[in-house]
């Protein structure tokens, strides 16, 4: 069974931007949400293999959303793509347990390499 | 005027240009301060010059707010100039961070620095985004602490049509200071704009 994916971000720009960039190779069904309440709500019903989360995010950061993640031990893997590259934001969430950091705009190959590292393609 | 106006899907890819921009004027503040700074979302807006000074007074109630502006020239004709406006219960804390001295000289030098490094951090985010390039004037001091505010942004801003409101809070661990930035635009730059921004879309 394909993997579902679950983008989040408050930009449907980015949103889409990260759409296209995804390898064309990648065999998955594609959610999205515009806020960290949204992606919970998404997260808690449906099996979510891989989430795309942004930082700065209306009604529940991205940050919040890794806070709830690790508290419901939700078994699910977090690509942070974000804008706000400073080093102790980027230390915090990967202590939070997100697996990659990539920093927006996220470009086809960044996310090509950091996907294959991990074996998602 | 109508016609300078965005569609909701040039906003929001303007919103998230100038969210990434943020980001990056961002981790050079924290770097500058060394310390961690909380984003936001940025509230955007565009709104006709007139009505600037307005919602300026009626947000900060007191007379006193100094002015910082850049001016910036861009490829395509894309040029226009940036204001920070800081408080001045504001202005001391930012002073206390960076250890300067309490004085009107080196108040306006700490201004203009800190307005420098922020200013032209955003502008070459944005630009780079834009696939442009911006050269910049030097920064200038439009309103001091004894000067009435709203009366130098009403001068500055009536030289344009349109102006990009950002509400930008930076929020610190340990002390906390906000300042706004405007980014005010001459009409046919903001139509150049427009064609950037639907560049940018076409490409998604």
């Amino acid at each position: 069974m394909a993997l579902t994916v679950l983008i989040c971000d408050d930009s449907l720009l980015a949103r889409n931007q990260l759409k296209k960039s995804l390898p064309a190779d990648f065999d998955a069904s594609i959610v999205t949400a515009s806020n960290g309440l949204e992606a919970l709500a998404i997260l808690r019903s449906t099996e979510i293999g891989l989430v795309f989360l942004d930082l700065t995010m209306p009604e529940l950061d991205g940050v919040g959303v890794l806070e709830a993640i690790k508290a419901e031990a939700m078994d699910c893997l977090v690509i942070v793509v974000s804008a706000d590259i400073q080093p102790e934001m980027q230390k915090r969430v990967m202590d939070l347990g997100a697996l990659a950091f990539v920093r927006k705009p996220a470009s086809a190959e960044k996310l090509a390499e950091v996907m294959h590292k991990y074996g998602l393609i | 005027m109508t016609t300078l106006y965005f569609t909701e899907e040039q906003r929001d890819c303007l919103q998230e240009l100038v969210n990434v921009a943020m980001g990056q004027a961002s981790d050079k503040l924290a770097r500058y301060l060394d310390t961690l700074v909380h984003l936001q979302v940025p509230a955007i807006a565009l709104v006709e010059t007139e009505q600037l000074p307005e919602h300026f007074a009626r947000r900060y109630p007191q007379h006193n707010a100094s002015l910082i502006s850049l001016g910036f020239f861009g490829d395509q004709g894309l040029r226009g100039e940036t204001i920070m406006l800081y408080q001045l219960e504001n202005v001391g804390v930012i002073a206390q961070l960076l250890g300067y001295d309490d004085d009107d000289s080196s108040e306006a030098e700490m201004l203009t620095d800190i307005s420098s490094v922020l200013t032209t951090t955003f502008l070459n985010g944005l630009a780079e985004q834009l696939e442009n390039s911006f050269s910049y004037a030097a920064p200038r001091i439009l309103s001091s602490r004894d000067q009435h505010f709203v009366q130098k942004l009403a001068d500055t801003a009536s030289q344009w049509q349109l102006a990009l409101q950002v509400d930008i809070r930076y929020q610190l661990i340990d002390y906390s200071f906000n300042c706004d930035m405007m980014l005010l635009v001459p009409g046919e730059a903001v139509l150049q704009l427009r064609q950037m921004l639907n560049k940018v879309l076409a490409g998604f």
